[in-house]
């Protein structure tokens, strides 16, 4: 079954900030007459997800992502246009509709601060209605992802920002939702942590069938996780289709990187336009249009002593970047 | 439900036990007041023999009894949800399939109450041995009609605070609103002054607000100085006023959660 899992038309977002100048009398003048400016969060934005998609919501700060998945579970009300999730509109708050979904942010969110998580997660139980034997498998599963067992005696406040992270994202999966918003879900956690949680994602999504929209800064979730982006800035939809897609559209360019026998005596800038990169300075890389690439690697081989020469395509964040720059 | 009032309780009850200094500032600012106009009635009362046909020992009765009331219909829902609107920490609650203010708000306050309760008593003994009440006029029915009527009395408060709470979505002062609410508690629940004392016309309002069944009338009841009519007359207020105090939020918090906006998080 391929039902609409999301669906959202034209949705939108205007928030009325207040404003003033700094000093005295403006502030004498702003109680009298507050002067607000509307500020366009989300604007007009549309997209479908079908059930059991993980798509990546990207976009630079401010670029309204967080305010979307607000507004997608039910925390805020737009200002215009419809969104509708499993079938609810999710700013009506329905408790069947809560209980068949979850929003994990990266701040305290579900986590009693003064308590031990445990506490937290038996209210959670509760709230949700979770069965004994359900609950329990279901802890037990999360336990063995995330290694919750030895976080669940200690005030949350004592834990670390990932161990908290981790105990969110358990505390907010307790219910298996169907539809899963996760803002920024690896942020605070070390390298093995965020593969943890990447693969855990990955499992739930395969065994649930679940619909997952997430937003991150770390690219590694996203190539992972994600056949398909959204990428919004300024509050506006730019790009909605496949992660590999995307630099063929946006950014049809690919990257020769070549090691050269005597490395600095070449001028390679007739090739096409040189680029860094930190990560292997033994090589050069030069930027070539995709269409070019067949020419002037066979141009770079007759020309030069080359020991080594590969062709990629460039990195995904260069590729966003550019998306946002258009 | 059951269940979940249940693990509520647990976890706000453990959560109470971390603000102990907190619950001392609290204890000690809820009996300053009622405590100084203990004081100050009592030495009046003492000077000219009775105040408006109140004797010192009415005073004392007065105020002890105010004490136990305060405890009972009294709520801090300002201070326990007021700042969760303002900086975004509602979202967590707002999202879960239970209504924050009515359950675990709710639960919140009854668990400070116990705690608070736990603390007074002893103070209240003390000050019982201090001011030797002469509890002769209260009587085993007058007790039984109070508590169901101090029942109420806490959730119409809690409602109406509940609601004065809720503005918190419409403006960042709602401090200052609520400090107005918290004066015509002040004057027309009868905790400055027992309401007899006050202006005819003070009275006569009062009457119709829902703030004398927070100390006023349960304490009058106790002390066994109503009549059956007003008695009556005290219910049936009680039961208006849950219905106006029920839909009043119902309203408000309707309206305001569509101007919530989660900042922070």
């Amino acid at each position: 079954m391929s039902a609409n899992s999301i669906f959202v038309e034209q949705l939108s977002k205007t928030y009325q900030v207040p404003e003033r100048e700094a000093g005295f009398s403006a502030a004498v003048r702003s109680f009298f007459k507050r002067k607000y400016k509307d500020v366009k969060a989300v604007q007009h934005v549309n997209f479908t997800i079908t059930q059991g998609e993980i798509v990546g919501f990207l976009g630079p700060n401010g670029a309204g992502k967080t305010t979307t998945l607000k507004m997608l579970s039910g925390l805020l009300h737009p200002t215009g246009g419809q969104a509708s999730v499993l079938g609810f509109t999710p700013w009506e708050l329905k408790p069947d509709y809560l209980r068949s979904m979850t929003l994990v942010m990266g701040q305290r969110n579900r986590l009693s601060w003064d308590i031990p998580a445990s506490d937290s997660f038996l209210l959670n139980q509760a709230i949700y209605r979770i069965p004994d034997d359900v609950y329990k498998q279901t802890y037990k599963e999360l336990d063995e992802m995330l290694e919750l067992e030895p976080l669940m005696k200690k005030p949350v406040r004592n834990l670390s920002l990932g161990e908290r992270m981790k105990c969110e994202i358990a505390v907010g999966l307790l219910h298996r939702p169907k539809v899963l918003f996760l803002d920024e879900p690896t942020i605070g956690l070390d390298i093995t942590g965020q593969a943890r949680i990447r693969e855990f994602l990955r499992e739930y999504n395969k065994r649930t069938g679940a619909t997952i929209l997430l937003t991150s800064h770390y690219m590694a979730d996203v190539t992972a996780l994600c056949e398909r982006i959204i990428i919004i800035h300024q509050g506006q939809l730019k790009y909605d289709g496949g992660i590999n897609d995307l630099s063929r559209k946006i950014a049809p360019f690919k990257l020769i990187g070549v090691r050269l026998t005597d490395a600095d005596s070449h001028d390679l800038s007739g090739y096409g336009t040189q680029v860094q990169n930190e990560e292997d300075a033994e090589k050069r890389y030069i930027q070539v249009k995709a269409e070019d690439v067949t020419r002037i690697t066979s141009r770079l081989l007759a020309d030069l002593p080359i020991h080594d020469i590969t062709i990629t395509d460039p990195p995904i964040e260069d590729v966003i970047e550019q998306a946002f720059n258009q | 439900m059951f269940l979940i009032i249940k693990r509520l309780w647990q976890v706000n009850w453990a959560e109470q036990w971390q603000y102990r200094a907190n619950l001392l500032m609290y204890l000690l600012y809820w009996l300053v007041s009622p405590i100084i106009y203990l004081a100050v009635w009592t030495s009046i009362a003492n000077q000219k023999g009775s105040v408006n046909g109140f004797t010192a020992n009415d005073f004392i009765t007065y105020y002890m009894l105010l004490l136990i009331c305060d405890q009972v219909t009294s709520n801090i829902v300002i201070h326990t949800f007021g700042y969760k609107i303002q900086d975004g920490s509602l979202s967590g609650e707002l999202i879960r399939p239970i209504h924050p203010m009515l359950t675990n708000g709710l639960v919140n306050n009854i668990a400070f109450k116990m705690l608070t309760i736990m603390g007074l008593t002893p103070i209240w003994i003390i000050l019982y041995f201090l001011f030797k009440p002469d509890f002769s006029s209260v009587s085993i029915t007058g007790i039984l009609l109070a508590i169901p009527v101090m029942l109420l009395a806490f959730v119409i408060g809690y409602l109406l605070s509940a609601t004065v709470t809720s503005l918190a979505f419409w403006t960042t002062r709602v401090y200052s609103i609520h400090e107005f609410y918290f004066a015509l508690i002040l004057l027309f629940s009868g905790q400055f002054v027992p309401l007899t004392l006050m202006p005819k016309v003070i009275q006569d309002i009062a009457q119709y607000l829902p703030f004398q069944l927070l100390l006023y009338y349960p304490i009058q009841l106790i002390r066994g100085k109503l009549s059956a009519e007003q008695i009556m007359q005290g219910y049936v207020m009680a039961f208006i006023w849950l219905g106006i105090s029920a839909l009043l939020f119902n309203w408000v918090w309707r309206n305001g959660v569509k101007r919530y906006s989660a900042v922070g998080a």
